[in-house]
Formats: C-alpha cells, sequence, structure tokens
C-alpha cells in the first residue's frame, strides 16, 4: 500500500512549467558528447538548516547514481562560494550566482519540509543556472529510510529524462548469470548500479542467455543439464521457473520481440534454425534457417529487424534481417569471428563481440553509415554485448578483474563494473516495472 | 502399527523398483551383472575421443577406424545406448559454441548412424565450452577440449 502511494505519488509533478520542459537538453547520442556540470545543493530542512540524516543519505545514492553517467560531472562542493548549504530551495531566495560561478550547469535542491526522519515528504528541484528555469520537480510524499534508494533511482530516472530524453538507464534491471562451478549457473538479477542483487533461479545445470521480455513480466534463457538443452521461463508474477522441453538438440539465445514472443535457436535437421515461438512457447515459425549455423536473434523497437549470427559464409558473421522484405545484410566486415550482435532498441546500431588476437573485443557498427567502431579494449576478453532501451548504455561481460559485469555507452570510454558479488556473464536490460512511456 | 507397517510396505516397494530398473551406470566396482565382454566394448565406446579442428565440425579421417570400432561394438550389443557429447574449446562465444558443438556431436551421430548403428541407440547433446576436458590456455588444452565424448547411458 505504501508502495503504490509511492508510486502514486511520483506521478504528482509539484509546477513543471512549459518553459522549463523546452529548456536544456544533452546531446549524448551525437558524435561530440557533452559534459554536463552538475552541483548537488546539501539537502535542506528550513533556510539554511541541512538534513542529516534520511537527507544525508539520499544525497549519497543520487551522488553514486550519477557517477553512473559519463557525460555527467559533479561540481566539488568545495567549489562553490558560500557553499552548498542554501537558504531557499527554489527562487527567489535559490541564489544561481554561486553555482554558476563554480562552473555547474544544473544545480539540484532537495527540501525535506517535515524533517527528515521517520516517514517524511521530500521535494527535489532541478534548474538550469544560468536561465533560473526549472528542468523538473516531484514531491515523493512518505519516504521512510527503506524507500530512498527507490527515490534516488526514480529522481535520476526523471533528471536523465530531462536532460536526454530518456531515463531509461535508473529504470532498469539487468538480468545475468552468476556461475558457481562447471555447469553450474543460475539467473540473477541485479540494478545497473548494483543494487537490488538477487537469484531468480535455483536449478542445477547451466543457465544461459537470459532475456527480458518487454513487459518485465518473464525472463527466459537457456537451459542445460546433462541430458538436455531446454527453454527455462522465470515468471515475476508467481515466481516460478518452468523448463520447457523442444524436439532436437539444442534451445540457444532466446529474445523477446516487441510483441512478447520469443525468437530462440532450436534444432531442426542438421542446423540450428531461429524460430519464433506463440505466446505459449510453442513453435509458430522459422525467421532463419538454412544449410549453416543461425543463432541469436535480437530484435529493434519495432520488431522489423532482426540481428543475429550465422555461418553462411564460413566462419561466424553478424547479419540482418529486414523482417518485413526478408532481405539479409551483412553487418560484419572485418574479422573472421563474429559473434553476440544486438541490436539497438532504435534500430541504427549494431553491437557485437570479435575474437581477436587478444581475446574477443567489442565493436559497434552504425547502420546508417556502415562505420564500425571499437568500444572496448579489454584486458582480457570483452563478450555479451546487450543494450539498454535508451540505445545508449551497453552492458557486457569482461575477464578483466575476474569475470564481471561492466557498462559503457555507444561512444566507448572507460567501463564501469557493475557489482555482482561473483563471476558474472550475459547482462540484459529489462524494465520490470514496464518502459515510462 | 499401523504406520510402521505402512513405511515398511514402501521401502519394499521402492527396493522392488530398484531391482527391476534398467542398468544405466558404470561406476567402477558397481557390480552391474555385465559380461566382461560388454565391459570391454563399453570401455572401448566411451574411453576414445573424436577431436576437431578450430571452428571446425568435419571427422578427420584419423577417426573414421575409432568410429567404426564403436559402430561394430554397438550393433554387437544392441541395448548399449550412448549420449554424444559435443564440446568447444574456450576461445569462442557460448552461444556460438553451443551450436558448434551441436554440429561436432551430430558429425559423429551421422557417421554411426551411416555405419548402421539404430539410431533409437544414440542421443546428442552440446555443452558449448561449458564442460572442458582440460582446464587452462593455449592450444595443448584448447586441442582436448574441441571433442566429442561418449557417454554409454544404458545396456
Amino acid at each position: 500500500m505504501k508502495k503504490q502511494l509511492l508510486l502514486l505519488a511520483l506521478g504528482i509533478v509539484l509546477v513543471l512549467s512549459s518553459e522549463a520542459q523546452a529548456a536544456m537538453r544533452v546531446d549524448i547520442y551525437g558524435p561530440g558528447q557533452n559534459i554536463v556540470n552538475l552541483a548537488l545543493a546539501a539537502p535542506i530542512r528550513g533556510p539554511q538548516a541541512e538534513a542529516t540524516s534520511m537527507g544525508a543519505a539520499l544525497q549519497k545514492i543520487v551522488q553514486q547514481n550519477l557517477s553512473f553517467l559519463p557525460f555527467m560531472r559533479l561540481t566539488d562542493p568545495k567549489a562553490v562560494l558560500g557553499g552548498v548549504v542554501l537558504q531557499g530551495y527554489e527562487p527567489p531566495t535559490l541564489d544561481f550566482k554561486r553555482f554558476q560561478l563554480a562552473g555547474s550547469d544544473i544545480v539540484v535542491t532537495t527540501y525535506w519540509p517535515e524533517g527528515d526522519s521517520g516517514t517524511r515528504p521530500v521535494q527535489i528541484r532541478a534548474f538550469e543556472t544560468n536561465t533560473g528555469g526549472r528542468l523538473f520537480g516531484k514531491e515523493y510524499p512518505r519516504v521512510t529510510s527503506k524507500d530512498l534508494p527507490e527515490v534516488a533511482d526514480r529522481f535520476c530516472a526523471d533528471l536523465l529524462e530531462a536532460l536526454t530524453g530518456d531515463g531509461s538507464f535508473f529504470r532498469s534491471t539487468l538480468a545475468f548469470v552468476k556461475k558457481a562451478g562447471k555447469m553450474s549457473a543460475n539467473v540473477w538479477l541485479v540494478k545497473p548500479t548494483g543494487r537490488d542483487l538477487r537469484q531468480i533461479t535455483n536449478m542445477p545445470g547451466e543457465s544461459m542467455s537470459p532475456a527480458w521480455s518487454p513487459d518485465g513480466r518473464f525472463v527466459v534463457f537457456s537451459h542445460i543439464d546433462k541430458q538436455s538443452h531446454a527453454l527455462g521461463v522465470w515468471d515475476r508474477a508467481s515466481g516460478k521457473v518452468q523448463r520447457i522441453r523442444f524436439p532436437g538438440n539444442v534451445v540457444i539465445g532466446p529474445a523477446f520481440t516487441p510483441d512478447n514472443k520469443v525468437a530462440v535457436a532450436l534444432s531442426n535437421g542438421k542446423y540450428p534454425v531461429i524460430f519464433l515461438l506463440n505466446h505459449v512457447f510453442q513453435k509458430e515459425r522459422i525467421l532463419e534457417g538454412g544449410n549453416s549455423i543461425n543463432v541469436s536473434p535480437t530484435f529493434d523497437k519495432t520488431g522489423t529487424k532482426m540481428a543475429f549470427t550465422s555461418s553462411r559464409m564460413g566462419g561466424p558473421q553478424i547479419f540482418l534481417k529486414d523482417l518485413s522484405s526478408g532481405t539479409v545484410t551483412r553487418v560484419s566486415k572485418n574479422g573472421t569471428y563474429n559473434t553476440e550482435a544486438n541490436l539497438s532498441p532504435d534500430g541504427t546500431l549494431v553491437v557485437y563481440s570479435r575474437m581477436t588476437e587478444y581475446g574477443h573485443r567489442i565493436f559497434v557498427q552504425d547502420m546508417m553509415t556502415g562505420m564500425e567502431r571499437q568500444i572496448t579494449f579489454g584486458p582480457g576478453s570483452d563478450e555479451q554485448p546487450s543494450f539498454c532501451a535508451d540505445s545508449y548504455f551497453i552492458a557486457f561481460a569482461s575477464t578483466r578483474g575476474g569475470h564481471g559485469i561492466y557498462l559503457t555507452t555507444r561512444h566507448g570510454g572507460d567501463a564501469k563494473q557493475v557489482p555482482t558479488g561473483g563471476a558474472a556473464y550475459f547482462p540484459r536490460w529489462g524494465m520490470p516495472g514496464g518502459a515510462k512511456k | 502399527m499401523k504406520r510402521y507397517a505402512l513405511i515398511l510396505a514402501l521401502v519394499m516397494a521402492l527396493a522392488a523398483g530398484f531391482g527391476c530398473a534398467k542398468k544405466t551406470t558404470s561406476e567402477p566396482g558397481y557390480d552391474d551383472g555385465m559380461t566382461p565382454e560388454m565391459r570391454a566394448a563399453i570401455e572401448q565406446i566411451t574411453d576414445a575421443r573424436v577431436y576437431f579442428a578450430f571452428d571446425k565440425f568435419d571427422i578427420k579421417p584419423e577417426y573414421k577406424d575409432m568410429l567404426k570400432t564403436k559402430a561394430d561394438l554397438m550393433k554387437k550389443f544392441s541395448s548399449i545406448r550412448v549420449r554424444i557429447e559435443g564440446n568447444c574449446d574456450e576461445r569462442g562465444t557460448q552461444e556460438y559454441n553451443l551450436a558448434l558443438g551441436e554440429r561436432r556431436a551430430r558429425a559423429s551421430y551421422e557417421y554411426l548412424v551411416t555405419l548402421g548403428v539404430n539410431p533409437s541407440q544414440l542421443e546428442m547433446i552440446s555443452y558449448g565450452k561449458e564442460n572442458p576436458a582440460v582446464q587452462g590456455s593455449g592450444e595443448a588444452a584448447w586441442s582436448k577440449n574441441r571433442r566429442d565424448d561418449f557417454r554409454v547411458i544404458a545396456h
């Protein structure tokens, strides 16, 4: 009930003027990525009265969250003349000048009108320092210390959406596989920020290739025990796992289409082919087959494009199929071993891993220009790339510093590790709460 | 008293069930009532592996005699059922390797069937790179991991 109230309240926008909505926009998708300087004003309970209990804790989580955004630089509070403990949380008592002088583009204020211990409301606002325009403002009522991570995620998603048009990163949960030993791996979930780590399957054998349904209800995966392959299906509603067998020997790399159907490579004669399953996980039709290995389908958000791996030209390469026309085009043109394609939800990019003499590396190809770009450089082996719903963030598995999951972006740059508490593979993005848009 | 009788009956029923079960194990020291000839056949079927080149699934000529021996033994002992397990080295990626492992298992399967083995005596699985025979990196380890294992699952 409390959670429902909180969620309801998240929908309450304090006052969001149309002029503010048209304010600052950060181009994170273009080649010249902007850097945004953001200052976090100290959380306050009243004029110059710092909120040191839940206020300080929330601030810390927000800082940790924002450190995952490579285009955001947090202003050092010491660089703000007069300090960050403010007289007011909004104009006219909010002094923008000190933040302008510190080089901040945005200032975020946090106001706890009834104090910050127990169960209290909190108001968070973000302003552009140059114009004083409000990017957004929200009240989160009845917040307890337990709710702080969720409030921080909601705020950061809203901030990201206000700046870039898409807040999916902070609304996402990664499904991944954690290995316990030889032929022993189960499916886990974690927020990209490393919070809410939990195991969702507990089956003997090896689980692989988890994939979220677009509505966030199911996670499907390949499951291999000593005797057989099967499609594993975890239902978030019941918490139960089904193991579905198919005729033949393989069940490889399932993925959901945008209309909540599963595509998966299954045996069909001599070679595995990519089948589309219906809503009750029965074979519906072949999406791609032939006298070669065809595996690892992945779709854009319209469901009209499918990237996959095929050995039709000898070694494994990445191909793209237009499901409307049936036309198949080769995507990867360099290297002899390209696999694990993942199509960006907006359909403009394909990310994949390539075997090099130093291990696997991740490459992104722009489908408009055909330009390919290497975005990871090891050390170790970088594999299993996966696009976030925003088509910007990419999660991948790497052996650098042990087997772990890392985050980067479509532009590459420093990779940040997602804490998973053990050897982790196959990160796949999903939104258990459903997409906001 | 009635409860003890029920438990006793259950235990006896279970014991009887095990007595009738088809033998599906060949663990060392297990007195499975096999003839020495069959035991030797099972050893010959399971001990010899087929190895492959990187990203390949064609049977090399040097393994054809060995597969013929397996085929002859399986035809002689038609109660023997074998699971062919296709495996890969650590270099490839997991999903593609699952498909490649299946192709390797299928290559041996098809060769054995061509030699007259009843398909009902065979089953296949791919473990991709998840079940290496040898740990470590380098061609010495990789070449031992790109393989088909032959496991007797019933006799």
